[in-house]
């Protein structure tokens, strides 16, 4: 039978074993060869060829050496018989020592469809001690180790997620030892987090429980190793190894998390412990100056009432311009915090305007306010309002040169807004100056530094912007002063 | 000289007002000031003090600072909150945008900023007292199976979303769940929800009880809760209790 000899002689078993699952990459049963004829009936083909070929010789070289015979009939017919019952009976056998031979094949390819498939759990059964019966053996047992690769790996990946990024380094790698145990059936098994060459490896002897181990690696750092043994008998190979180096790398990349993670935490932590510690120094800043000025102000006041005098008008608005830029100083911060929270009440702008107006206490200089509101009214803080509303009125007697100053309101029914544009006469806001002028610190181009904070336009509008609304400055108009705008969400009026 | 109908209780001569500060000059000068205008003064240089002072006579109202030596603001005004329901003024130079005052904003009446404007600050005391003899449940007030109101904690419940309110909504519903189904007229409103200094007229009562409908109404165009009577004012109102309530003959 040494037609058996492609690729299906086992004689070798497992590259066979790898031809044959390589060759079934589609999962077609059978086993199937260029010309489309199954191994099967080329092995029926071959055997048919080998018992009818010598026969049919023998018959040849009767009738040649003996050319009566063919003569005769009888003798002509009972070959002819002859060939045929033993052409008949020859392929019978040989398809049935054919499905015999090809049929542990079959059930090999098909257990390796099944183990492609993820089925790994069913041996196939091959009785005796040929190749075919060691091919089957060698395919049970890597299905058997892919098996428990594949329980190990699941094991792996469940420690793997159930990690917390709150778990510290040490919990990691305690942890990581005891799952590690579990997972490849270890006696013992450690994850030390030192310099894996302060380890030394421990020397293999034959019968004992068989040491191994693996680095942590998190990219080119060795963040430790992992050591254990395994039971005597316990077969470890290259995969096993493989395995295990990638369960250390992972638990190598959770350490490093973990140490990100508690370094993330303890900024945070500081981070806030400094803002409380900022909010704690505002707090004092605030109180250790307004509380002085509380009470000279209200003194001056007090006086005042008593025994007027100009010159108590003037303490008491100096002292309002004081606490004020304390204000806007600690405002500013507050911006930059992000903790600023409007509460926005409905208010009717023109009353606001009238006060902050009043605080300024410029008598000397002429004041118009045109309100238009038609009833709307608008949707601000009342407090941060003030704030604007003061330092945009201040920057107009101060840059208009105290020329008069305009407030005219008037809805946007279609925007759903109230405007409020404040005016001066002054020579405006230079064409350089425009593009700076709301970043902090500025001031145009030409003014004096001792004039204000340079805030006050920046401040008021982000409180603009925190309240849902705008300041904009107006395109300069020739012959006209500046011009500056407060957008902010409106109400029309309702009928009571 | 008390402007604007201060509408305390029968009974009272002059409101009693208790100042915690720690700086004696305020303390001299503000009571001074509030003494001028007909209020009984009382004061605390802290909040311990305050307290021992609260076990024998009991304000109508109380002022207090924030930085103050050992009992802070919002330590007292949480301290007296969980007694009673007094109403209380936080006078402080920390601004209302700082964390604590967040804190302590929530749990007094009103919030003045120093250096206080006097003719305002007095505007914002009688407003508070205007709420005196008012009852109203330190707990959640069930309107409804659509509307709570926490009035304590300026929110309102409304289906399952809990919204906050603004302080003024909050004292205008405070002035309508002590006259629980009765209207309150638009003046009344005008009175308990602005200061006398911030000028304010009627449109404001109508555009915030608008914007309030908006908030706590399931449905702001077929208000359930917070009804309109046409040109007297308004009146709150708590619904019939479920459909599974059997109705009675």
């Amino acid at each position: 039978m040494a037609e058996l000899e492609p690729r299906a002689t086992v004689g070798d078993e497992t590259p066979t074993l790898e031809d044959l699952t390589a060759e079934e990459p589609r999962g077609d049963a059978g086993v199937r060869f260029a010309l489309g004829l199954s191994f099967r009936t080329r092995l029926t083909i071959a055997l048919v060829a080998a018992a009818i070929i010598p026969l049919a010789a023998f018959g040849i070289l009767v009738l040649i050496l003996d050319p009566t015979a063919s003569q005769t009939g009888t003798i002509g017919r009972v070959l002819l018989f002859i060939l045929v019952v033993a052409a008949t009976s020859g392929i019978l056998l040989a398809y049935l020592l054919a499905a015999d031979l090809t049929a542990p094949l079959r059930a090999i390819a098909a257990a390796v469809d099944r183990a492609s498939a993820g089925d790994l759990s069913t041996p196939i059964v091959v009785p005796g001690e040929d190749e075919l019966a060691r091919l089957a053996d060698s395919h049970n047992r890597l299905a058997a180790d892919l098996e428990r690769r594949n329980r190990e790996l699941g094991r792996i990946l469940q420690a793997i997620q159930s990690g917390s990024p709150h778990d510290s380094p040490e919990f990691i790698a305690g942890r990581a030892g005891t799952d590690a145990r579990s997972a490849f059936g270890m006696i013992d098994a450690y994850v030390l987090l030192v310099d894996p060459a302060q380890i030394p490896e421990e020397e293999r002897i034959p019968g004992e429980s068989l040491p191994i181990r693996a680095v942590l690696r998190g990219g080119t750092e060795e963040l430790g190793v992992l050591v254990g043994h395994l039971p005597a008998t316990r077969l470890w190979e290259r995969a096993d190894q493989d395995l295990l180096e990638l369960y250390a790398s992972e638990v190598a990349v959770a350490i490093r998390n973990a140490e990100l993670f508690a370094r993330v935490e303890s900024q945070n932590a500081q981070l806030l412990e400094l803002d409380a510690a900022k909010d704690d120094f505002l707090r004092g800043v605030s109180h250790n100056l307004q509380t002085p000025l509380t009470s000279i102000r209200a003194y001056a006041d007090q006086i005042g009432r008593d025994r007027p005098d100009k010159r108590l008008g003037i303490i008491a608005e100096q002292t309002d311009r004081l606490s004020r830029m304390v204000r806007q100083l600690l405002t500013v911060t507050r911006l930059d915090s992000g903790a600023l929270h409007p509460r926005p009440e409905v208010v009717s702008l023109a009353h606001p305007t009238r006060r902050a107006w009043e605080a300024l206490a410029a008598a000397d200089v002429p004041f118009r306010l045109d309100d238009r509101a038609a009833g709307w009214l608008a949707v601000a803080d009342v407090d941060q309002l003030d704030q604007v509303l003061w330092a945009l009125l201040d920057n107009a007697v101060k840059y208009g040169q105290r020329t008069a100053v305009t407030v005219e309101i008037s809805p946007e029914p279609d925007t759903r807004r109230v405007r409020l544009t404040i005016s001066d006469e002054g020579p405006g806001v230079a064409e350089p100056d425009r593009a700076r002028l709301f970043r902090r610190f500025e001031r145009g181009a030409d003014r004096t530094a001792d004039d204000g904070s340079g805030l006050g336009l920046y401040v008021s509008r982000e409180l603009c912007r925190a309240m849902d609304g705008d300041l904009v400055l107006e395109p300069h108009v020739a012959g006209r002063g500046a011009s500056f705008s407060i957008y902010l969400p409106g109400e029309p009026p309702e009928d009571g | 000289m008390l402007s604007g109908g201060l509408g305390g209780p029968a009974g009272h001569d002059a409101p009693r007002i208790l100042i915690v500060d720690d700086d004696p000059n305020l303390l001299v000068l503000l009571a001074d000031q509030l003494r001028a205008d007909g209020y009984e003064i009382q004061t605390a240089r802290d909040g311990e003090e305050a307290l021992r002072r609260l076990r024998t006579a009991w304000p109508d109202l109380l002022i207090i600072d924030m930085m103050m030596p050992r009992m802070d603001g919002l330590s007292l005004a949480r301290e007296i909150k969980g007694r009673a329901d007094l109403p209380i003024i936080v006078l402080s130079a920390i601004d209302a945008g700082d964390s604590k005052a967040d804190l302590l904003e929530e749990v007094a009446e009103d919030y003045v900023t120093k250096p206080y404007h006097y003719p305002e600050l007095r505007a914002r005391i009688n407003r508070v007292l205007r709420r005196l003899g008012d009852k109203v449940p330190r707990q959640s007030l069930v309107l409804g199976p659509d509307l709570t109101l926490d009035l304590h904690r300026r929110e309102a419940t409304v289906g399952s979303e809990i919204v906050q309110l603004t302080p003024t909504e909050s004292r205008l519903l405070y002035a309508l769940a002590a006259n629980l189904g009765q209207t309150v007229t638009t003046d009344t409103l005008l009175a308990r929800g602005w200061a006398e200094t911030e000028d304010a007229d009627p449109s404001y009562v109508w555009v915030t009880m608008r914007r309030l409908r908006q908030k706590v109404e399931v449905d702001p165009n077929r208000p359930v809760h917070v009804q309109t009577v046409r040109g007297v004012g308004y009146r709150l109102v708590a619904t019939d209790p479920g459909p599974g309530e059997p109705a009675r003959g």
